[in-house]
């Protein structure tokens, strides 16, 4: 079981604390590729993707419009 | 084991411009902001990475121009995705559209083509005012020469880009802000689609029933399709069984569908967000009209921009703008009972 996880330093949460989970890119359960971009988060009305950190089965725990912080898991991949 | 990818409007379009980039090396990008920035309603967001500056080209600010240049690299062989970043800066560059790209294949007498997409983005509803949210569809629809889409959600953004890029003749592809799945545009819940991932083409001229109903038929366009449907989906709960139809494409127009629609129903409503006089509205009307008037069992209805330059402030623009409730609204009258 991998996190998707939202890295450290994605950006600087002393300037801006939150962000949301803007769009997903899979449906919930849908087979990923490692490295695919899976996710995109706003933050300031910029978008940053978010990528697999592994193959597998997607298991999305924060849903699109879900407030995220640097380091939040949003989701999980089922390697099998 | 399913994929169920889902994209976004803008990275739908991109994936259809990069698909036809790989095999076809007369297609390419030019306009306002296409290159690093991606496209200001990131219809163009990495082709610039892949496929350097030749062939992603960014322009100066002068329309006239690279407009004017990309009809004349089609009709030397090229096939040309133009951008115009606002629909509403048509203005300064008409001459080069409807002069130009729309006549010479006329004006040669068929021996020039003008294969050029001229991809604009179109609609309101996020305070942009009066020069920055028009939707003006039949502007160009109006215009003989030109074909004109205007996809509703990701699956067609892309199926109608492939169509168009590979169409010989200019294309409009007006696509609408608020269908891109811009992380600071809201978008409703069924722009974005699971979008398959080999290349695939719609053709132009079929319009697509969303939702199938006996009681009254709605025609509708890019935005106003999902206004419809959740106005379709208020009218249930009343017991009122709507028919949506997506268009589309405006040139071509499907009009046999809409009639097809209209022949079980007999009842028609019509949603666009351009304005409301000489518009797409009036066109489906009268083209059922014309056909039959015994076919409807009520007067049609039109839900649509009113004729006022879009205002700013936000309580007005929605005012203005057509939603699920007009539309909800102007169904009930075609059904002769209170509006609730």
């Amino acid at each position: 079981m991998a996190d998707v996880r939202i890295p450290e330093g994605l950006w600087d949460a002393d300037i801006t604390p939150e962000g949301v989970v803007a769009n997903w890119l899979y449906r919930d359960g849908s087979e990923v590729d490692a490295g695919e971009t899976v996710a995109e988060i706003m933050v300031e009305k910029a978008t940053m993707e978010i990528t697999a950190p592994a193959a597998g089965r997607l298991a999305i725990t924060v849903a699109k419009d879900g407030v995220v912080r640097p380091g939040t898991v949003i989701g999980r991949i089922d390697e099998q | 084991m399913s994929r169920n990818r889902v994209l976004t409007g803008s990275r739908a379009m991109v994936e259809a411009i990069a698909q036809e980039m790989r095999v076809d090396p007369t297609v390419f990008v030019m306009g306002e902001d296409v290159g690093p920035y991606g496209g200001i309603f990131s219809s163009t967001t990495g082709l610039l990475d892949e496929f350097g500056e030749e062939r992603v080209r960014d322009t100066p600010i002068s329309e006239t121009a690279f407009i004017g240049a990309g009809v004349g690299a089609a009709m030397a062989g090229m096939r040309p995705i133009v951008e115009l970043m606002f629909v509403d800066f048509f203005g300064v560059c008409m001459d080069a559209i409807y002069n130009l790209a729309a006549k010479n294949t006329y004006f040669s007498g068929g021996n020039s083509k003008v294969p050029m997409v001229l991809m604009t983005a179109t609609g309101g509803g996020y305070s942009d005012a009066g020069q920055h949210s028009q939707t003006l569809h039949a502007t160009f629809a109006h215009l003989p020469g030109m074909k004109v889409v205007a996809p509703s959600n990701a699956y067609d953004a892309k199926g109608l880009m492939t169509s168009a890029i590979r169409d010989d003749a200019p294309v409009l592809y007006m696509f609408h802000k608020g269908l891109q799945g811009l992380a600071w545009m809201a978008a409703p819940e069924g722009a974005s689609t699971e979008v398959p991932e080999d290349p695939y083409a719609i053709p132009f001229g079929e319009a697509r029933v969303v939702r199938e109903g006996g009681d009254v038929t709605i025609v509708a366009i890019s935005m106003t399709v999902h206004h419809a449907l959740a106005a379709a989906e208020a009218l249930a709960k009343d017991g009122v069984d709507a028919e949506v139809i997506d268009l589309r494409s405006l040139v071509p127009l499907d009009r046999e569908a809409v009639l097809a629609s209209v022949r079980k129903t007999g009842r028609l409503v019509v949603a666009d967000e351009d304005y409301r006089s000489f518009g797409l509205t009036a066109e489906i009307i009268a083209s059922v009209a014309e056909t039959d008037p015994g076919l409807l069992k009520s007067a049609p209805r039109r839900v649509a921009c009113p004729d006022i330059p879009i205002p700013y402030s936000r309580p007005m623009e929605r005012f203005a703008l057509p939603d699920a409730e007009k539309i909800r609204a102007a169904v009930q009258q075609t059904l002769n009972r209170a509006v609730a």
